[in-house]
């Protein structure tokens, strides 16, 4: 862990020297260090023991710097955090996505992926351990409703190749809830869907019948459900 | 002397209330014991983990409440798709109008999960044994595994319980919907 400080305050440097150079963009950069700081200091302390003065110390700056790039306190700074990661996550998602050539694929590894993002984060883990109302919260009940919106608008483009709108639209958020209720416990009951051969076995089991069965009353009228690319 | 589950029931009724009124964070022993006209050490003697554990009780007694109003609506659901349909309608609308839970889940909700623990892994449990026993009597298709199965329902159910999503689950159409594509297409 102090290696990789170490790494990160060095690359700080050279990135100060940089900045200099190219103005605007260092903001954005140090904005960014400083969500990745309060990400470890989260994998590190949790969220109730964290402190502005840990997350400048990690991100190798000062408490004004803090306040500046990201305004509003604690609260703020860890809103911003979470949403930086689900971003990533849903870029490493996206690149899944691009690798598939098949709905089935698609599907298993979109699953996968996020399986395995989320069971490989040490802050979600740590959260989920010692402090785990700080993420349930965000997922539990009507807190759920935004994830769903915002996933199924993130997948509906590579969906819509296969599906129509609101059929893709469905299966997003069908796809979305598996990745919450399979990942979010540490019980380890259930499939493992971060291994990629049992995320594709489950979404044969038990999502593609379930795309068969809204396809087949329409069969006749809708011949625009396909489970091959639409050229 | 008063019957023990007599006075756990007035001391739970009495929280309900003080949450009612209160909020959970700001309800104490002593405002329960006053609603409820039973003296601190009671209290303490029925909730020895304090706060928290009167506050963990009560979710989970006014869920097994919910359980047990749910059990009532199913009769007469012979069948896994019935069972789960019906389930989902009502459990959907009873959430609903739960004004309470409404109202602490928009004011206190991480306070709220913390107490929620226990009761959910009763809401699991009971919802898996009742899957898992009406499994054991239909056929599934070739390839399921029961176990794996009655977890995936469970889940499901729970999941679209809490948080319906882009789904009307007031509308039974759209329910039995839901139901037939992604809970049961690839069980039954």
């Amino acid at each position: 862990m102090d290696t990789a400080a170490a790494t990160l305050d060095a690359d700080l440097v050279d990135h100060r020297a940089d900045g200099r150079r190219r103005g605007g963009a260092e903001r954005a950069t140090v904005r960014a260090r400083v969500l990745d700081a309060t990400v470890r200091c989260v994998a590190r302390w949790g969220v109730a023991k964290t402190t502005l003065d840990d997350v400048a110390r990690q991100a190798g700056c000062s408490r004004a710097t803090v306040y500046r790039v990201v305004p509003g306190g604690k609260a703020a700074l860890l809103e911003a955090a979470a949403e930086a990661e689900l971003a990533t996550l849903l870029e490493r998602i996206a690149e899944a996505f691009d690798r598939s050539a098949t709905l089935e694929d698609l599907l298993a590894g979109g699953l996968s992926t996020a399986a395995e993002a989320l069971r490989s984060h040490e802050a979600l883990t740590y959260l989920l351990r010692h402090e785990p109302a700080t993420v349930l919260s965000g997922v539990a009940f009507d807190a759920l409703d935004p994830l769903l919106e915002t996933a199924a608008g993130f997948a509906a483009p590579w969906l819509e190749v296969y599906l129509p709108p609101e059929q893709a639209a469905e299966v997003a958020e069908w796809l979305t809830r598996l990745v919450v209720l399979y990942s979010l416990d540490l019980d380890g009951s259930g499939p493992d869907l971060a291994d990629p051969a049992e995320a594709a076995r489950f979404v044969r089991t038990y999502v593609m019948p379930g795309l068969e069965a809204s396809r087949s009353p329409k069969r006749t009228t809708d011949p625009t459900i396909t489970t091959a690319p639409q050229e | 002397m008063a019957d023990p589950a007599d006075t756990r029931t007035r001391l739970l009724t009495a929280a309900l209330h003080c949450f009612e009124v209160e909020g959970l964070r700001a309800t104490s022993l002593e405002d329960v014991a006053r609603a409820a006209g039973m003296s601190r050490a009671t209290v303490y003697r029925h909730f020895p983990g304090g706060r928290e554990q009167l506050v963990a009780d009560t979710i989970t007694w006014e869920v097994g409440r919910f359980l047990a109003r749910l059990g009532h609506a199913l009769v007469g659901e012979r069948d896994l798709f019935g069972q789960l349909s019906v389930g989902l309608w009502w459990g959907h609308q009873a959430i609903g109008e739960h004004r309470l839970l409404q109202r602490i889940l928009a004011t206190e909700p991480e306070e709220f999960i913390v107490g929620f623990a226990d009761a959910d892994a009763l809401l699991q449990g009971e919802v898996h044994g009742h899957l898992r026993a009406l499994l054991e009597t239909t056929e599934l298709r070739s390839g399921v595994d029961r176990d794996e199965a009655a977890d995936y329902l469970t889940r499901m159910f729970l999941s679209h319980l809490a948080s319906h999503g882009r789904w009307d689950l007031s509308d039974r159409a759209e329910v039995e919907r839901l139901v037939r594509t992604q809970f049961l297409a690839g069980v039954l």
